[in-house]
């Protein structure tokens, strides 16, 4: 697993230098964006689901010019919290990423991977990324566990086989 | 003998808590104001000018209430926000005699705030605005 984080505009330079970095060939980041209104009421990342194949690069931009967001995936080494990705893939947390900023994550183990927004966990900011297909090597399905989620949490997560069959999911109000 | 102490210590906490009363208007005029106010932006990540509430400092004792003093662009005090918790208020507390930035306040917004760094659960956020054009002067 690679991860890589950039900081807006201030780092304009570095990105581009990253990007051509990338391996030739290899494909476009899929995007997930932050985003929230303009006083806060309301914050998601859209796609709020999204299936991708293994070894797909996945970059979280914050869109959203007065808030923080964080992409953090829910794992016992991060803040002791319960495991919601394969057992085989390495946990990631982008950190705060203050507006314009992003953070990019390569997934290779199948199976499914929830992460949340740090300051937005309570306010059903989550998302669910579907790396292959049931019956891959190595894939695991959902955690079946509520463990300590907030309820605003639990209910915003697609069911997989939905999120498999649209490809990607917006947020319900969004869609 | 102890009774001077306590008194040195009352007036030694009196002193350094004058000047950081958010009654002082002359005080809080401009940024930055003096501590124990903080940037907020240098406790938290968030950026230094929020749009519709500036750039925003606060007592971090009186956290997560506030008073946030947010300013324009040119420093000049425009609001006094509040930030408190839903949770907290469902659950009995109350948030009383809060200090206000300017005795001057054109207009009050009340509006809820799904949460961000330094106040993480949903809140409301109660906006004092100072001066018919402070609206407009947080605005971006
Ligand atoms: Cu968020």
């Amino acid at each position: 697993m690679i991860t890589r984080r950039q900081f807006g505009r201030v780092a304009g330079g570095a990105l581009a230098a990253l990007a051509s970095r990338r391996p030739v060939g290899a494909a476009a980041p899929r995007d997930i964006e932050m985003r929230g209104t303009a006083r806060g009421e309301r914050v998601w990342f859209a796609p709020l689901a999204i299936a991708v194949a293994p070894g797909a690069m996945l970059r979280f931009v914050n869109h959203d010019k007065g808030n923080s967001h964080t992409a953090t995936t829910y794992h016992p080494a991060i803040f002791d919290r319960p495991r919601r990705i394969p057992s085989g893939a390495a946990p990631w947390d982008s950190d705060f990423l203050l507006p314009g900023a992003s953070f990019e994550v390569t997934l290779s183990v199948p199976g499914v991977y929830d992460y949340y927004c740090i300051p937005h966990e309570h306010a059903g900011m989550v998302g669910r990324i579907v790396v292959g297909r049931p019956g891959d090597p190595g894939w695991e399905g959902p955690a079946g566990d509520a463990g300590d989620l907030p309820e605003a949490a639990l209910k915003a997560f697609p069911r997989v086989a939905e999120i498999l069959a649209k490809g990607r999911i917006m947020p319900e109000d969004l869609a | 003998m102890f009774h001077r102490m306590i008194i040195a210590a009352l007036g030694a906490t009196l002193f350094m808590a004058a000047p950081a009363s958010a009654h002082d208007e002359e005080a809080l005029r401009n940024a930055p104001p003096a501590a124990p106010y903080a940037k907020v932006s240098d406790l938290v990540a968030l950026p230094d000018f929020l749009p519709g509430l500036g750039m925003l400092y606060v007592d971090p004792a009186t956290l997560p209430a506030g008073p946030f003093l947010g300013y324009d662009r040119d420093g000049k005090l425009a609001a006094t926000i509040y930030m408190t918790p839903i949770e907290a208020l469902e659950s009995g507390t109350s948030f009383d005699d809060l200090g206000v930035g300017s005795h001057n306040v054109s207009a009050v917004d009340i509006y809820y705030n799904a949460g961000h760094p330094g106040v993480d659960k949903p809140h409301a956020h109660v906006v004092l605005l100072h001066g018919e054009d402070a609206r407009a002067r947080l605005a971006e």
